[in-house]
């Protein structure tokens, strides 16, 4: 077992916490830290993390670290040892002993340090409204220079991934689980495209389980990777406002989307703002807490104002969201021709579909 | 003696000549049928016995052999009853063996001698006209239906087994027969008028039927998904003769013919429960049976709750929607059937059918629902022109008086867009063009191309969903009487577009 910080002491550890099921934070702070801890002598370690000395042995056994680096090597992880981890987030109480990054690494660590970076979590399960400014809110942020940082979980996650990438910004996620696996299952093609794009990361060893305990555990990495964290979304107990917590704990930005008093849906968020946390109707809200020299202004035209029928139809559902046929309804318009113009405007992104076949406006810049 | 009378046989929807050969030979008195005969057609020496001896005639104590050639083509049905029977009369000179020249028969004997329908009779009469035989004998209820065939076998309906015998021999006057007309009375089919609200939905039945384009109707049980697809053959333009003639031979096939009417003028509307097997849907069996995708040729397919279908069914759709025939391929047989429905599928938008209901009424999982969409993704959403939301109808569509036109004035405009198609030389229903053909018929002017081409950057439209956005706009422009498509038209298309395989939705 080589003594001192490196590779081999964040796979052993990783190892451990996957042999154990459980993690080996507490552990680390009595040894001293996690190099410390990797370099204990297995009987003593042992005693430290409260295990059999064989399996602490077995853990940091150099035969079976150097298999596991072959492994990860095989497998496209990088390791990323403790002082090559993103500045911010070594400022976390507790970071992580290193992390596992697949895809493009290299590339991307860099603008973790060097870019402004923001945290867009929330609901799984988000209105169709609630995903559309998730999407389009990671959109303008990473138009404008901005690293997107989100769980890959369903629903507000996958939106703010999908926005970033879809305005060709980098995005960086971070799982619950190991690399080794495809969770959750629906977003595997995100996931590609993440991996195509940017990078997936992770503090687990490659076959670790996802496990309801760990998701909290990953949310401090999101907030840590962050300047600033945005929660769209979020319901009275979500995970997103433990991310919230955690930014706020480390004296970073917080940010909320407000939603409609009654509406369930935003409880938590609307209770963060009450709370004391900034409102967020925009990336200008972003823009305007966290001061960075990364910023860029987009150079994406704003859409040209809709006109004639389109314009008519556009103020109907500013004021609400309606069907197709209350639309044709109220502006005497046949049916052929506002389905005409909710498409022409669903193409300009200033309506989208949403639930009950109800179509939402899109504000924009104003 | 050996006696031998062809009878006309079913291969699927084509047919082909089972000769019924009858020998008499010394020997103790028995009767086989030889020829790989089925147990329907065993039978047939109980049946034929019965009724030569029942017809005062008498049956030759004799040994008496059927035999049905070719050999090798399994018979399966009761029709070779009549033919054996005319057979063994001719050859033991109950009747005059020469009146048999020339003359096909089939038909099934009852006990007393009285003959019985059979299927598939007017694709029997198409196969005398071409196999240029001079009188066909049927029984009486299938004579109407075996005149349609003009210019062929003269057409002998005979009641019973001494009718035919008689009729054949010369010493009984022939019985007229008149081909079947439509039935023009009946049940009114339903009339758009009794919808109410749903105007989206309309617009897009009428664009579907004028264009011949597959449509999916999306919404919460009880918007009126079914009510609007059991209205689409009444906009869709009726049948020519040869396509009622075709539709006619189809359902004669499977013995689903009105014997009051026996020709079938309004186009036929299928629509099978989702726990169909895949033979169902698309034919099949041991001796092959057209499914209900052939049932529907030139009418509509209507699958209701298409979620619900098992996938396997729902990818056999796969062929068919693609060439507009059905291959069965059995261990010793091959045929082909014509199918070529308008498919009409209707969906809820999640198990319960709540999904994004105003009241919350939904308690399906996201991902239970996920998945249940996700059984329409995949090769067959690829196939689909047009999809149209149905949402639940508001308390003022349904206090209103319905208010919706009739169905006679969709079908006028529907005719009209088919005869714009036609004037501007193109044959095929829109729907039938390929990619190429497409990018021709609906060729884009400037404003038309920025409009593609900012849908496809927004939407992620593949090529595929490009050639329905345009298929549907050219439909969309024949409707409009317009000869060039444009912008408008092109948007109506793409507010329409089906999300195929892999596209966001």
């Amino acid at each position: 077992m080589s003594p001192g910080p490196g590779v081999g002491a964040v796979v052993g550890l990783a190892l451990l916490a996957h042999d154990l099921n459980r993690d080996l934070q507490r552990a680390a702070r009595a040894a001293g830290g996690a190099a410390r801890l990797a370099s204990l002598a297995p009987a003593r370690g042992a005693a430290v993390v409260g295990c059999d000395v064989a399996r602490f042995a077995g853990a940091m056994d150099r035969r079976r670290v150097a298999e596991a680096r072959a492994r990860c090597l095989r497998d496209g992880a990088t390791v990323v040892e403790s002082d090559a981890l993103p500045l911010r987030l070594r400022q976390v109480f507790d970071p992580p002993f290193g992390l596992f990054a697949a895809g493009r690494w290299a590339a991307t660590a860099p603008l973790l340090d060097e870019r402004p970076v923001v945290a867009i979590v929330g609901s799984r399960h988000p209105s169709a409204a609630g995903a559309a400014f998730a999407r389009s809110l990671a959109a303008d942020l990473a138009a404008q220079g901005a690293v997107i940082v989100s769980g890959l979980a369903l629903g507000i996650d996958a939106a703010a991934h999908e926005g970033a990438l879809d305005a060709g910004g980098r995005t960086v996620a971070v799982l619950g689980c190991g690399l080794g696996h495809d969770y959750p299952r629906r977003n595997a093609g995100l996931r590609r495209r993440i991996l195509e794009a940017s990078s997936v990361v992770t503090e687990y060893w490659l076959d670790t389980e996802p496990a309801p305990w760990r998701f909290p555990a990953r949310n401090r990495i999101v907030a840590g990777l962050a300047d600033a964290t945005v929660v769209i979304e979020a319901r009275g107990r979500s995970g997103a406002l433990i991310t919230a917590d955690f930014a706020l704990e480390l004296g970073r930005v917080a940010l909320a989307v407000p939603g409609w008093p009654w509406s369930e849906q935003s409880q938590g968020s609307n209770e963060l703002i009450r709370s004391g946390a900034g409102v967020c109707l925009g990336s200008e809200d972003v823009r305007s807490e966290v001061p960075h020299d990364g910023w860029v202004d987009a150079d994406t035209p704003a859409p040209p104002p809709p006109d004639g029928r389109c314009a008519e139809v556009y103020g109907l559902l500013r004021r609400e969201p309606l069907r197709a046929e209350q639309i044709s309804q109220s502006a005497a318009i046949s049916p052929a021709a506002t389905a005409a113009a909710l498409a022409e405007l669903e193409v300009q992104g200033l309506v989208f579909r949403g639930e009950g076949q109800r179509y939402w406006a899109v504000r924009r810049g104003s | 003696m050996v006696c031998a009378i062809p009878s006309p046989t079913l291969v699927g929807l084509d047919t082909s000549t089972v000769q019924v050969e009858v020998d008499l030979r010394p020997g103790l008195p028995a009767f086989s049928v030889v020829g790989l005969p089925d147990a329907a057609v065993r039978e047939a020496r109980e049946r034929v016995r019965s009724g030569i001896v029942n017809q005062a005639y008498a049956v030759p104590t004799r040994r008496i052999v059927a035999n049905l050639a070719p050999a090798d083509l399994r018979k399966s049905s009761a029709q070779y009853d009549l033919p054996i029977a005319l057979s063994i009369l001719a050859a033991s000179g109950q009747m005059p063996a020469a009146s048999l020249d020339g003359v096909g028969a089939a038909g099934e004997l009852g006990l007393d001698g009285v003959l019985r329908p059979v299927p598939g009779v007017l694709a029997m009469a198409e196969h005398a006209r071409r196999c240029g035989w001079r009188r066909l004998v049927v029984p009486c209820e299938n004579a109407a239906e075996a005149a349609l065939v003009a210019g062929g076998a003269e057409v002998v309906p005979v009641r019973d087994l001494r009718d035919a015998a008689e009729t054949l021999a010369g010493t009984r006057e022939a019985r007229p027969v008149e081909a079947a007309r439509g039935h023009d009375g009946g049940a009114e089919p339903p009339d758009l008028l009794d919808c109410r609200g749903q105007s989206a939905a309309r617009r897009a039945l009428e664009i579907c039927a004028a264009g011949g384009h597959s449509l999916l109707m999306m919404g919460p049980p009880g918007s009126g998904k079914t009510m609007l697809a059991r209205r689409l053959p009444g906009i869709l333009p009726p049948l020519t003769r040869e396509e009622a003639v075709e539709v006619t031979r189809i359902h004669s096939v499977v013995g689903l013919l009105d014997p009051g009417a026996p020709l079938i003028t309004r186009r036929p509307f299928r629509a099978p429960h989702h726990s169909i097997s895949v033979p169902g849907l698309v034919g099949g069996g041991r001796v092959p049976r057209p499914g209900e995708i052939t049932l529907a040729h030139l009418g509509v397919l209507f699958l209701d709750e298409v979620c619900a279908f098992a996938p396997s069914v729902i990818d056999a759709l796969r062929q068919p929607l693609e060439h507009g025939v059905v291959d069965v391929v059995r261990a010793n047989i091959a045929v082909r059937f014509p199918a070529r429905p308008l498919l009409v599928c209707a969906g809820n938008p999640c198990p319960c059918g709540f999904a994004g209901d105003a009241k919350g009424r939904c308690v399906c999982t996201p991902a239970r629902a996920e998945a249940y969409r996700a059984r329409l993704s995949g090769p067959v959403a690829d196939r689909i022109d047009v999809r149209v939301d149905v949402p639940r109808l508001t308390p003022d569509d349904l206090m209103g008086t319905g208010g919706g036109e009739p169905s006679v004035a969709v079908a006028t405009r529907v005719r009209a867009a088919a005869r714009h198609r036609r004037g501007r030389g193109q044959v095929v229903p829109n729907a039938g063009l390929g990619p190429r053909a497409a990018r021709a018929a609906a060729a884009l002017d400037r404003d038309g191309e920025r409009v593609m081409e900012r849908a496809v950057d927004r939407l992620g439209l593949s090529a595929r969903g490009f050639d329905r956005i345009l298929r549907v706009a050219r439909t969309v422009a024949d409707l409009a009487g317009a000869d060039e498509v444009g912008t408008d038209h092109l948007w109506e298309a793409i507010a329409l577009r089906a999300p195929g395989a892999g596209e966001a939705r």
